[in-house]
């Protein structure tokens, strides 16, 4: 086993033969049972491409909720019958890509050795779930790789790439700006090696001055160019199909009444309160979004994007997820890219102490199952199980998901006392006290 | 006012003329068998205002109101709909939908309706294919017509002479006894029908015109021949116009006609455990194609309220399908929310047309079996019953649709229907060959129920405070970790001295 991890070629060969076989496995069920191994997703995505490749809007397929941009990818899937696959090779090779992009980020920028780095992103390329999930054709592959592409590019110091990047994710799929804040905190000029702005000792710190130096070269370009994608894309989709893309796209997150059970904590409240106007003045569950935003975009960042970004990042999106008020199991896709990037660093305690892993993981596991046994017998048996089985089971998952949450945060936090190999991401070798101030 | 009253004999039941007694303004019998057919023809001036006004806005407007109960159709009134109230509508040409039709038919028929507005609660029909279905469709379960009856009393009724309200009296208290009631406006032909369908029974005859002068009525009394074409039906019997002929003239005539009956049966019920994910299941009983040198296929028209729901995405794989006895889906209303709770939903429902392949059964070979996959809504919450709420749809319409010879015209035949929702799907040139619908099990109604889990508000006391608890309680104890970070290393990278990081608070 110790071999198969020092080669790359063995290790990409498996999760492409993995791929390829999942897929043409796919290629059968479908061809042979009435039960379809094809996501539903992948239709909707190709339905749309066939309304693009007529001149017409994706829009016009129902449930199309995505950008454009993903409709046009896969209009090959419209030229012919063998190319109607061709989107969930393309997500396939996304995950290839990304679990590529995790091997560089570890190598190049947390200087850890090839072998190791690929046990690592083995967690990603040789993991079942994410094969499974990329060769039924959903799309959450092209986000992860867009993700961790991010990440690589801000590791190699291509700023305007990461910008970009970070434009792009976000028109894509929204929850990326939470990196945003993150990212331009980390990129001090500690991170970014550029030398230090001459401040004499006596330098007055008056908030022009500090604004100032906050604003350094790396974070005006990355926030100029992030918002220029941004925009650009979003006025070209507008130009193009107009207000439906703003509704489907955009709009339909922040009104979306649908609360079919999911696993968010908020699920039977959200359907308890869309048809009793409450007797509260203000309605609970449109405070969902301050213990949200507050977690994954202002706190999480602030404290501890500088001690290590790709763990940060990991934090921010299990947050973001945990405390969202839709969650299904599509999405922890979004937090496992960037798993492997934080069970590497030396403080984990999920590693460094089975017990706690193992509990972590059996905790996750289980009240996934106990939720999934009630959605069971309310989706097929017609039991009513929203309470107390449905609800204390997203309930039971999201204190789980807290708890590892606070477990994530403390390793950060641990990161720089531990003893030196530790490392932020593309970081230069600075020694202690050298009375250097982070800005 | 014009009354056409039609008796419709089976062969053996048919009648012997000298039984027949008329005289200057009246034609009676002691004793006849026959399913009886009513049709009531009104001048917008016998019409009460508020009606008026609503035709006015209308291009068409043809309503249909079907019982629950099962009943026997008869040659030549053999086409059917799902139990229930529908409505389509046309508005006028160049001008809004009627914002006095939703109150109107909640005066006319229940109050109880869910009816908004025809842009709100009413869907839209293909108008593009075939020229002559409306444009808009509304339905609602609705198992009897008192509130239809009374309305009639108080202002139609009321309105002539002492004669004519007795008349009119008894014939709006005989519509609680109908089978199906038909009502049709258009503009062509400015006159507004009402037509009241009764199934076969053992009654009496007597009709009297009391002002010939003013109103026509002429009776008829038929009885089902044997026709020489397969397209066409055919009937023979008496004809009379009370208060014009001395005595009922002998009629014999044919037709061709777009419905025909067959001797197949169906029933329609769920499949247990129906969950959120209901099937519905139809049994058929010989199904057979009604002419073997044409080309015919069975179809399903499904009338779906719109706690319920059939996804067209679903419905389009072949293996899928064939898997479950279906072929291909012709018909489905569009758009179709497939995702949002019941209570959030503004139109009527759904309707699907969707072409059958039966699967034999095991048990019997005359058995075969189709089943339709479809989908709940979340409904609202309730108490106090265990968290399951009771639902039903009415049954489907089954039937098979074969192509008429070329050349073969259906022009209007005096007991034609048109507009029965899934007719206008179909080219001119289509024979529908309908198949009988069964109550399944110990049911008396024409409808499939199935039990749909909601939220369970007797339990759900502790669910806003206790969510807002735990959400709370993570939210803290997250927010306590990382200030266990901050305190040791403020927010810097953990490798500068902390002092200086805290300065910058």
């Amino acid at each position: 086993m110790a071999g198969f991890f020092s080669s790359p070629v063995l290790v990409f060969s498996s999760a492409i033969a993995l791929r390829t076989s999942f897929f043409f496995y796919g290629l059968w069920q479908d061809a042979n049972s009435p039960m379809k191994y094809t996501d539903i997703d992948y239709y909707v995505f190709t339905d749309a491409a066939r309304f693009v490749s007529r001149g017409g809007s994706p829009y016009e397929r129902e449930t199309y909720r995505y950008t454009p941009l993903l409709a046009w990818m896969l209009l090959p899937t419209t030229w012919s019958g063998t190319l109607f696959s061709f989107g969930k090779v393309l997500f396939a090779f996304s995950d290839i890509v990304a679990g590529w992009l995790i091997v560089l980020v570890l190598v190049n920028g947390k200087k850890m050795s090839m072998e190791r780095a690929l046990k690592f992103a083995s967690i990603w390329l040789l993991n079942p779930m994410v094969a499974t999930i990329s060769t039924r054709g959903s799309s959450e592959g092209l986000l992860g790789v867009m993700v961790i592409a991010l990440l690589w590019a801000i590791t190699q110091k291509k700023i305007a790439l990461a910008g970009v990047l970070l434009g792009l994710g976000v028109h894509f799929k929204i929850y990326p700006f939470i990196y945003a804040p993150s990212i331009i905190w980390w990129l001090d000029d500690e991170h970014i090696g550029s030398p230090n702005p001459a401040r004499k000792a006596g330098e007055s710190r008056s908030l022009v001055t500090i604004a100032k130096n906050f604003l350094n070269e790396a974070r005006m370009d990355l926030t100029v160019t992030s918002l220029l994608t941004f925009l650009l894309l979003n006025t070209l989709m507008y130009t193009k199909y107009d207000f439906p893309f703003i509704q489907h796209t955009y709009l339909h997150h922040v009104t979306r009444i649908d609360h079919r059970h999911n696993f968010s904590p908020y699920n039977t409240l959200l359907y308890l309160s869309s048809t009793s106007p409450s007797t509260h003045t203000v309605k609970l569950e449109s405070l969902a979004f301050i213990p949200q935003l507050f977690l994954s975009a202002f706190a999480l960042p602030l404290l501890l994007a500088k001690k290590d970004l790709p763990s940060t990042m990991l934090a921010q999106t299990f947050a973001f997820v945990t405390f969202n008020k839709v969650c299904t199991s599509q999405y922890f896709l979004w937090y496992t890219i960037l798993l492997p990037l934080y069970l590497s660093i030396t403080s984990c305690t999920l590693l460094s102490s089975p017990r706690t892993g193992l509990l972590a993981l059996a905790l996750w596991v289980a009240a996934q199952v106990l939720w999934l046994q009630q959605g069971f017998q309310l989706e097929f048996l017609g039991k009513s199980t929203f309470v107390p089985g449905l609800w204390g089971a997203g309930l039971a998952f999201f204190a789980v998901n807290c708890w590892i949450l606070g477990v994530v945060v403390k390793d950060i936090g641990n990161i720089g006392n531990t003893g030196g190999q530790a490392k932020g991401v593309g970081e230069k070798v600075t020694k202690r006290g050298e009375g250097k101030v982070v800005q | 006012m014009r009354q056409r009253i039609t008796y419709l004999q089976e062969p053996q039941d048919a009648i012997d003329p000298s039984t027949l007694k008329v005289t200057k303004n009246s034609i009676s019998t002691k004793s006849i068998t026959a399913a009886k057919e009513e049709k009531l023809t009104f001048s917008l001036e016998e019409l009460p205002q508020e009606l008026v006004k609503v035709l006015e806005d209308s291009h068409e407007l043809h309503i249909r109101w079907v019982s629950e109960t099962s009943y026997g159709a008869i040659v030549p009134l053999v086409s059917r709909l799902s139990p229930g109230l529908h409505v389509f509508y046309t508005p006028q040409r160049n001008s809004n939908t009627s914002e006095l039709l939703c109150p109107m038919l909640k005066k006319a028929f229940s109050k109880l309706l869910d009816c908004k507005s025809p842009e709100d609660s009413f869907t839209a029909l293909p108008v593009e294919r075939f020229s002559h279905s409306a444009a808009l469709q509304y339905y609602a379960p609705l198992p009897s017509l008192p509130q239809l009856v009374m309305y009639v009393l108080e202002n139609v009724c009321d309105t002539g002479p002492t004669s004519h309200r007795v008349e009119c009296e008894a014939r709006a208290v005989g519509l609680i006894s109908a089978s199906y009631v038909d009502l049709n406006y258009d503009t062509i032909s400015h006159a507004f029908t009402l037509t009241a369908f009764f199934p076969p029974q053992a009654q009496n005859m007597s009709l009297t015109n009391l002002s010939p002068g003013s109103s026509r009525l002429e009776v008829g009394i038929l009885s089902i021949e044997k026709p020489l074409e397969v397209e066409e039906l055919s009937l023979g019997g008496f004809l009379t116009v009370v208060g014009e002929d001395h005595k009922p003239s002998p009629t014999l005539f044919s037709f061709p006609s777009r419905h025909h009956p067959t001797s197949q049966f169906f029933t329609s019920s769920f499949k247990l455990p129906t969950g959120l994910h209901p099937t519905l299941q139809l049994n058929i009983t010989d199904a057979v194609p009604p002419m073997a040198d044409r080309s015919c296929s069975l179809h399903a028209h499904l009338t779906l309220p719109k706690q319920i729901f059939a996804d067209k995405y679903q419905l389009f794989d072949p293996l899928f399908m064939s898997s479950k006895g279906l072929k291909k889906v012709h018909y489905i209303t569009s758009p179709v929310d497939l995702e949002a709770p019941e209570y959030a939903v503004d139109s009527w429902g759904s309707s699907l047309l969707v072409e059958l392949a039966p699967l034999t059964t095991t048990f019997s070979s005359s058995l075969s079996m189709a089943e339709i996959p479809l989908h709940l809504r979340y409904l609202r919450p309730n108490e106090k019953k265990g968290g399951q709420e009771k639902t039903e749809i009415p049954y489907p319409v089954l039937f098979w649709a074969c192509t008429a010879d070329e050349g073969s015209k259906f022009p209007i035949n005096p007991f034609d229907r048109v507009n029965l929702g899934y007719d206008g799907l179909f080219g001119p040139r289509t024979i529908f060959w309908h198949l009988n619908p069964e109550v399944g099990g110990n049911g008396e109604r024409l409808v499939s129920g199935l039990s749909v889990p909601v939220l369970d508000l007797d339990g759900s006391r502790w669910v806003e405070s206790g969510t807002a608890w735990v959400v709370g309680l993570g939210f803290l104890w997250v927010l306590w970790c990382l200030w266990g970070v901050w305190r040791r290393s403020g927010f810097g990278s953990g490798r500068v001295e902390v002092g200086k990081e805290k300065k910058r608070q």
